[in-house]
């Protein structure tokens, strides 16, 4: 695909410089777009932290922007979503939710992160439905629509949603396990991306384990939150990988942002050996990409993403030129 | 009203030595027919850790056919090795439930995980026995029936069955946690799924018996059993709160249904209670009824839900 091209278009919000809901100060995480009649709303995810233990909360919120991201327009005054009750699957953060228009709902699909003890955390994949264009969700259960199963044996989350020829489709993430890379180190998960499809955007059926993306880092990559965006008949992927250990602060093993195409959603080419966007030395890009969001406005393509320490300082976007 | 006889308590986890993991507990008791033996398979508990908290192991005892109140032999090791890290079964496998399949048997556990805001969750996993019940393979690192919109947390007490060609699972759900003294205390209600491999499940997403001692009614070991021309089901049930004690712990309850569905409950019939001193003095809990050459018997947990082990009581009459 050496004929696509991404302009960089720089960093478009920053969370310091906004007020937040629920007492958030920092991080706008994987941005998701909602395309509307005179702006396009964005949603994030923002971090509150736990007074009692220090802990982040994940929090959604969105903002208003004009089409040409130079403007904001507004933001979310009230809680999109609250976070899920006592022992609930997204009891301590939503990151990231996906929106999807569904006649004239919106769909959300949440990645709810609930803590353990002997790991840090579980997720699974909620389903909330939005009849005020997308200003709030309501769940339609306590539990989530995707989650762990015989052959995923955890952290089933990020799923991005699609309709395409009435069918929906998902790619979301699974967990293949936990591991310690050292003997006093706090344990690492790899994950991997999968496929489901749905006749309702409620009931899934699975690819049971199907990792439908080859390793590029060989088995210890991780990859995350899968994008689809179709461009002149062929179905474009983007998602972010990295090493599952010592990538927080090692920017030569922390999340890029890959690429595969399909041209028939079930086998996809991974084509990243070139990377479409890279890191860019001094900017606040510089040591990671990741959580890419791809959608099309007016006849344009776009690719929302994260920079560096996971976008705790906003996002940017970048243009398919 | 059913008319059980007990027969007393069978099997004491105390008396075991030389197996440190079956230390106190022989809990949720499940019969598996030999020729000469009953297998009971029950989970058990190995000393708590420095910080008092508990892993469930699951295990059998091997019951004589001709007098099963005869123990004959306990299990060497566990069936089942816990989870690895991360996993729905790190921190216990409690309880199993078996079925013949061909040569092989099928065990359907519930896994336990412990979270940072409610103690634990918990989700169903299966297993296959290629050695006649005495080790069990998992058939995958995960659960077999995920959490779903309306079933968020605590998928247990799985029973499993066939009947008319399909497979049957009974299980609990949580509907949910409930704060009591500061403590978070489950709520979970008897529910249903079918299917055609026992791998893929369909769930019926509605409660199957109707709560009576109040709205936050926990209900447990949805026991079902085919006898005349219906479908019986013992269960168990309890108070959302103060159920440690006597008054408003375990007692057994009883629902009959013609189509596996719809069940009408009459606790009145269920005929087992506590009983005046003893063992099973405080509360009755985890019924499973079987059948063993002409004659039905029930095992059940007594005083702590099981820490002293089960005992059996056996039918006078038929069920109809």
């Amino acid at each position: 695909m050496g004929t696509m091209t991404f302009r960089k278009m720089g960093k478009i919000f920053d969370p310091y410089r906004h007020q937040l809901p629920n007492d958030c100060t920092q991080f706008a995480q994987a941005p998701q777009a909602l395309v509307l009649d005179d702006r396009i709303r964005v949603y994030f995810s923002t971090r509150a932290v736990d007074k009692d233990n220090g802990k982040f909360r994940s929090h959604i919120a969105y903002v208003d922007l004009t089409k040409d991201f130079r403007d904001i327009l507004g933001m979310s005054r009230e809680p999109v979503i609250g976070l899920g009750g006592l022992g609930c699957f997204d009891e301590h953060g939503i990151f990231p939710m996906n929106v999807v228009r569904v006649g004239n709902a919106v769909y959300g699909y949440t990645c709810g992160w609930s803590r353990r003890v002997s790991v840090s955390v579980e997720t699974a994949i909620g389903l909330a439905v939005s009849r005020d264009q997308g200003v709030t969700f309501q769940r339609i259960g306590p539990g989530p629509v995707l989650s762990a199963s015989l052959h995923e044996p955890c952290l089933v989350g990020d799923g991005f949603v699609k309709v395409i020829g009435g069918k929906f489709h998902m790619w979301y993430i699974f967990g293949t396990g936990w591991k310690r890379y050292a003997a006093d180190a706090e344990p690492d998960r790899t994950y991997k991306i999968g496929h489901a499809t749905s006749g309702d955007g409620i009931v899934w059926i699975k690819e049971e384990a199907t990792q439908i993306i080859g390793d590029r880092l060989g088995p210890d990559e991780s990859q995350a939150l899968p994008t689809v965006v179709e461009i002149d008949g062929r179905f474009h992927m983007f998602f972010c990988y990295r090493q599952s250990f010592d990538f927080r602060k090692n920017s030569t093993r922390g999340y890029r942002i890959g690429h595969a195409y399909s041209d028939d959603l079930q086998r996809w080419t991974r084509d990243d050996g070139n990377p479409l966007l890279d890191v860019t030395a001094g900017d606040w890009d510089s040591d990671m990409l990741c959580y890419p969001h791809a959608f099309e406005c007016e006849g344009k393509v776009y690719l929302l993403y994260n920079g560096n320490e996971f976008g705790r300082h906003g996002f940017g976007a970048a243009v398919l030129e | 009203m059913f008319t059980w006889e007990k027969l007393g308590k069978v099997f004491t986890p105390q008396q075991v030595t030389g197996r440190p993991w079956l230390r106190e507990f022989a809990q949720a008791p499940c019969a598996l027919l030999f020729d000469d033996f009953v297998r009971i398979y029950f989970s058990c508990r190995p000393a708590p850790d420095a910080r008092g908290q508990y892993v469930s192991r699951s295990a059998f005892v091997d019951l004589d056919r001709a007098n099963p109140l005869v123990v004959r032999r306990v299990a060497e090791q566990p069936i089942l090795p816990l989870g690895g890290l991360g996993e729905f079964d790190e921190f216990g496998t409690y309880p199993v439930s078996v079925i013949r399949d061909g040569s092989e048997i099928r065990a359907y556990y519930a896994g336990w995980t412990r979270c940072e805001s409610v103690p634990f969750n918990v989700a169903i996993g299966a297993a296959v026995s290629l050695d006649g019940g005495t080790t069990f393979t998992k058939l995958g690192k995960g659960p077999v029936l995920p959490y779903t919109p309306d079933e968020p947390f605590v998928l247990s007490g799985p029973k499993i069955r066939r009947f008319n060609g399909l497979w049957q699972l009974w299980y609990i759900a949580g509907r949910k946690w409930k704060l009591v003294d500061g403590r978070a205390e489950p709520v979970y209600k008897i529910r249903m799924a079918t299917s055609s491999d026992g791998i893929r499940w369909t769930k019926l997403n509605k409660d199957l018996i109707e709560s009576r001692i109040e709205e936050d009614e926990a209900q447990a070991s949805p026991d079902v059993f085919h006898a005349g021309d219906k479908y019986h089901m013992f269960f168990a049930y309890r108070y959302s709160a103060g159920f440690r004690g006597k008054e408003r712990g375990y007692r057994i309850g009883y629902a009959s249904s013609s189509n596996l569905v719809d069940w009408v409950r009459d606790d009145d019939k269920a005929g087992i209670d506590v009983a005046p001193q003893g063992w099973d003095a405080e509360m009755v809990s985890y019924p499973h009824v079987f059948d063993l050459d002409g004659r039905t018997y029930m095992a059940y947990l007594g005083d702590q839900v099981g820490r002293y082990g089960f005992g059996l009581a056996i039918l006078r009459g038929t069920l109809e």
